[in-house]
C-alpha cells in the first residue's frame, strides 16, 4: 500500500499541530500502558526468586503458596511473601509491581474501615474505595475496559453506519426516503432509556452492551456518510467511472469510499470520547457492565454517595478529564489537519 | 413555501405514529411491569407475615388467577396489543395520558408539575449560552490565532470534553462538600415556604448556580465555535474585502456587514431549543437531585411506570419534531435566499 502525497501532507500538518500531536502521543502511551497493565498494577509479583529458581507469576496459571514453602494451597499472597522472605533473610526475594493490588481484591484492615485515604506506606497511592479495593488499580483497569469498549463500539457503529449510509446516498430513491423516516423515528427513542430497560432484564456483558448501543446509536454516522456519499456521487469522476462501465460496487468501494475517508477520520476521536462517556454514564446509573467490573462510572457513583471520601471523586474525575481532553485535542487537530480552513486576516 | 411547511407538519403524523408504536412495543413486551411488581410486593408481605402457616404455594404465587386477571384488566393488559394501542392512542389524542401505575396520579398532572422546573433551567441556560457564546465567538474570530484565542479555545475544549454531570459532581465535591459555599443539591432550601419573596429569590439563585453551570458547560463549545467559524468564513468573503477596500474601518466592516450574515447558522439552531428547554438532562438532574422532567422520565423508566414513560416520550418527541420544523422556519426567516420546495 502506498500513501498518497496528499495523505502525507495531512499527516505532516497533524504533526505540526503540537497540542493535538502531544495529546495523541499521550493517548497512545496510555492505551499501550493499559494493555500491559498487569506489569504495573497487579497483586501478582513480577519475579519471585525462591531457592535459586526464578518464577514469573504475572501471566499464566496461579502458583499455590506451597510452591514457595508457605502452608496454603491457594494462590500465593505475594505481598505477604515479600515480607516473609525479608524476615527469613535466606536470599529469596520478590519483585512486586509498583502498585501491588488487583482491581478485585478487598484489602481490609482490622482497625481501618474502608474507604481509606491515600497512603504511600501501604501503597494505596489513591486510597481505597468503599469495599477496600485499590482506587488506582480500579482506575487503570477501568480505563482499559472503557477504551476497549469504545474502540469496539467505534468499529461496529462505523461498519453499520458506513454500509447503510453509503447505500442510502448512492442508491437514493425510495430506499433513501424509507430509511430517512426510520432514522427519524429511531433517533427520537432516547437510547439511554432503552439501554436501561434492556439491561434491567438481561445483565449485559461487554458484547451485549456494544450490540445494544449499536442498535440504538447507528443513526449519527449513517446520516453523515449519507450526506458525504450524496455529494460525492454528484461529482464528475463518478460519472466518468460510470461512463467507463464500472459497476456500482466498484464505484462505491474504489471511488467513493476512499474519498469519504477524510471525513470519517475527523469524526473518530469524538466517537471515542462519546463511547467512554456513554459507558461511564451507564455504569454511574448502575445499568452498565455488572459489578465487580472495574469502572469509572461506578467510582463516580461511590464518590457521589460519599462526599467525605474526596480521593474517590478527585482521582476518577482527574482521570476522565485527562483522557477526554486528550481525545478532544486529538480530534480538533485531526479536523484541522484533514480539513484546513484558510482564513483571510485583515491587518 | 407555505405549502412546504404544511407538508412538513403533516409528515409529523406518520412519524409520530411510528414513534408511539415503537415506544408501545418496547414497554409492552418487556417483563417487570406493574403486575409483576404487585406480585413481588404481595410475596414480600407474605414473607414478612412469616408464620409457618404460609404455605409453599402462597410463597410461589401469592395472588390467585382471578386476582391477576383483575389486575390485567385494570391495567389494560387483557386486551390484544393492537386494541390497547389504539385505545391508548385515542386517549393520547384527546390529551389523556393515563394514570401512573406507581403513584396513581394522572400522568399529565405529574408532567405539568415538572415543566416549570425544567423550563426555568432551560431558559436560563439558553439565555446564558447565547449571551456568552455570541460575544465570545466574535472576539475569538476577530483575534484569530492570538493568545486570547488559544487560551479560550483550550478552556472551551476542556468544557466540551467533560460531560456536564461529571463537572457537576466535581463542583459538588469542591464547592458544596469541601468549601460548603453552595448547597449539595435540590432546587430550594428546606424552609422555602416560610421565606419572604426576596429570600425565596436568593435561595433559588443560590441553589441554581451549580446545576446551571453544569448545564452550560456542555452547551458552550458548540455555539462558540459555530459563531467563530461562520464569522471567519464571512470575513474571508468578497463583500467584506470590498467593504474594507472602499475604506470602511474594520470594526464597521465586521459589525455592519459580516456579523449579520454570520447570525444565520446561529438562528438555525434556535428551533431545536424548545425540546432542549423542556426535557432537561436527567443526569444533571440526578446529580443535583432536581425534580424536573428528565428525572421524572428516568425514574419512571427505572420503576417501570410505563404510562409516565410513554407520556414523557410522547411529549418530548412531539417537541423534537416541531423543533426541527421551527429550525427550518428560522432559516427561511433570516435568510431570504433560502427556498424550501
Amino acid at each position: 500500500m502506498t500513501i498518497s502525497p496528499l495523505t502525507i501532507k495531512k499527516l505532516k500538518r497533524f504533526h505540526a499541530i503540537k497540542r493535538g500531536y502531544y495529546a495523541f502521543v499521550l493517548l497512545v502511551a496510555m492505551i499501550l500502558g493499559c494493555l500491559g497493565a498487569e506489569l504495573l498494577v497487579s497483586n501478582r509479583a513480577l519475579i519471585v526468586c525462591y531457592q535459586g529458581h526464578w518464577y514469573f507469576p504475572t501471566y499464566g496459571d496461579i502458583i499455590p503458596g506451597k510452591a514457595f514453602g508457605l502452608a496454603y494451597d491457594y494462590e500465593t499472597n505475594y505481598r505477604d511473601l515479600d515480607e516473609h522472605f525479608k524476615a527469613q533473610k535466606a536470599g529469596n526475594w520478590v519483585l512486586l509491581p509498583p502498585v501491588p493490588y488487583s482491581a478485585f481484591e478487598n484489602d481490609l484492615q482490622q482497625d481501618i474501615l474502608p474507604p481509606e485515604p491515600p497512603t504511600i506506606l501501604r501503597r494505596h497511592y489513591l486510597g481505597t474505595d468503599t469495599s477496600g479495593r485499590d482506587v488506582l488499580a480500579r482506575l487503570v483497569y477501568g480505563f482499559r475496559i472503557a477504551i476497549l469498549f469504545s474502540l469496539g463500539l467505534l468499529v461496529t457503529t462505523y461498519a453499520v453506519g458506513i454500509s447503510i449510509g453509503c447505500a442510502m446516498g448512492y442508491f437514493g430513491g425510495w430506499f433513501d426516503i424509507l430509511l430517512q423516516r426510520i432514522i427519524e423515528i429511531w433517533s427520537t427513542v432516547p437510547f439511554l432509556y432503552v439501554v436501561i430497560i434492556i439491561s434491567s432484564i438481561v445483565v449485559p456483558n461487554f458484547w451485549w452492551l456494544i450490540a445494544i448501543m449499536v442498535i440504538f446509536g447507528w443513526m449519527g454516522v449513517t446520516w453523515t456518510i449519507r450526506t458525504v456519499t450524496y455529494k460525492e456521487k454528484a461529482r464528475d469522476y463518478v460519472l466518468a467511472a460510470k461512463a467507463l462501465g464500472a459497476s456500482d460496487l466498484r464505484i462505491i468501494f474504489r471511488h467513493i469510499l476512499p474519498n469519504t475517508v477524510s471525513v470519517i477520520v475527523t469524526y473518530i476521536p469524538f466517537s471515542i470520547s462519546g463511547g467512554i462517556v456513554a459507558l461511564t454514564s451507564l455504569d454511574y446509573l448502575g445499568f452498565g457492565l455488572p459489578p465487580p467490573t472495574p469502572s469509572w462510572g461506578e467510582l463516580l457513583q461511590q464518590a457521589w454517595a460519599n462526599f467525605s471520601a474526596w480521593w474517590l471523586g478527585f482521582s476518577v474525575i482527574a482521570a476522565m478529564v485527562v483522557t477526554l481532553v486528550a481525545v478532544t485535542f486529538v480530534g480538533e487537530a485531526v479536523r484541522e489537519a484533514f480539513d484546513p480552513k484558510m482564513h483571510t486576516v485583515y491587518e | 413555501m407555505t405549502a412546504y411547511f404544511i407538508r412538513r407538519f403533516l409528515l409529523i403524523v406518520p412519524t409520530f405514529l411510528g414513534i408511539t408504536i415503537l415506544i408501545f412495543v418496547i414497554t409492552r413486551f418487556v417483563p417487570g411491569g406493574p403486575i409483576e411488581r404487585i406480585i413481588a410486593q404481595a410475596q414480600q408481605q407474605a414473607l414478612e407475615g412469616g408464620s409457618a402457616a404460609v404455605s409453599e404455594t402462597v410463597q410461589r404465587q401469592p395472588l390467585s388467577d382471578d386476582q391477576i386477571e383483575l389486575l390485567k384488566k385494570y391495567y389494560g393488559f387483557d386486551k390484544p396489543v393492537l386494541v390497547s394501542y389504539v385505545s391508548w392512542l385515542g386517549k393520547l389524542v384527546r390529551g389523556d395520558l393515563g394514570i401512573s401505575t406507581r403513584y396513581y396520579d394522572p400522568v399529565w398532572a405529574m408532567i405539568r408539575e415538572r415543566i416549570p422546573i425544567s423550563l426555568y433551567f432551560g431558559l436560563l441556560t439558553l439565555i446564558a449560552t447565547y449571551g456568552v457564546c455570541i460575544p465570545l465567538g466574535i472576539a475569538k474570530a476577530i483575534r484569530h490565532k492570538s493568545a486570547f484565542d488559544d487560551a479560550s479555545s483550550v478552556l472551551v475544549f476542556v468544557g466540551y470534553a467533560i460531560p456536564g454531570w461529571v463537572a457537576g459532581i466535581l463542583m459538588i465535591l469542591v464547592f458544596a462538600s469541601h468549601w460548603e459555599i453552595f448547597p449539595l443539591g435540590e432546587l430550594v432550601g428546606e424552609n422555602f415556604d416560610t421565606m419572604s419573596l426576596w429570600e425565596k429569590a436568593l435561595d433559588l439563585a443560590w441553589h441554581s448556580m451549580l446545576p446551571l453551570t453544569a448545564y452550560l458547560i456542555g452547551a458552550f463549545s458548540f455555539m462558540t465555535f459555530l459563531m467563530k467559524n461562520t464569522l471567519m468564513d464571512n470575513l474571508a468573503a468578497d463583500y467584506v474585502r470590498t467593504a474594507m477596500a472602499k475604506g470602511l474601518t474594520f470594526r464597521r466592516a465586521v459589525f455592519g456587514h459580516a456579523l449579520r450574515n454570520s447570525m444565520i447558522p446561529i438562528a438555525t439552531t434556535f428551533g431545536n431549543n424548545i425540546s432542549v428547554i423542556l426535557s432537561g438532562s436527567f443526569l444533571v438532574e440526578k446529580v443535583f437531585n432536581i425534580d424536573g422532567m428528565g428525572l421524572l422520565g428516568y425514574e419512571s423508566v427505572v420503576e417501570r411506570d410505563y404510562p409516565v414513560v410513554m407520556g414523557v416520550l410522547a411529549i418530548s418527541s412531539i417537541l423534537f419534531l416541531v423543533g426541527n420544523i421551527l429550525s427550518d422556519m428560522c432559516v427561511a426567516a433570516v435568510d431570504p435566499r433560502v427556498k424550501f420546495e
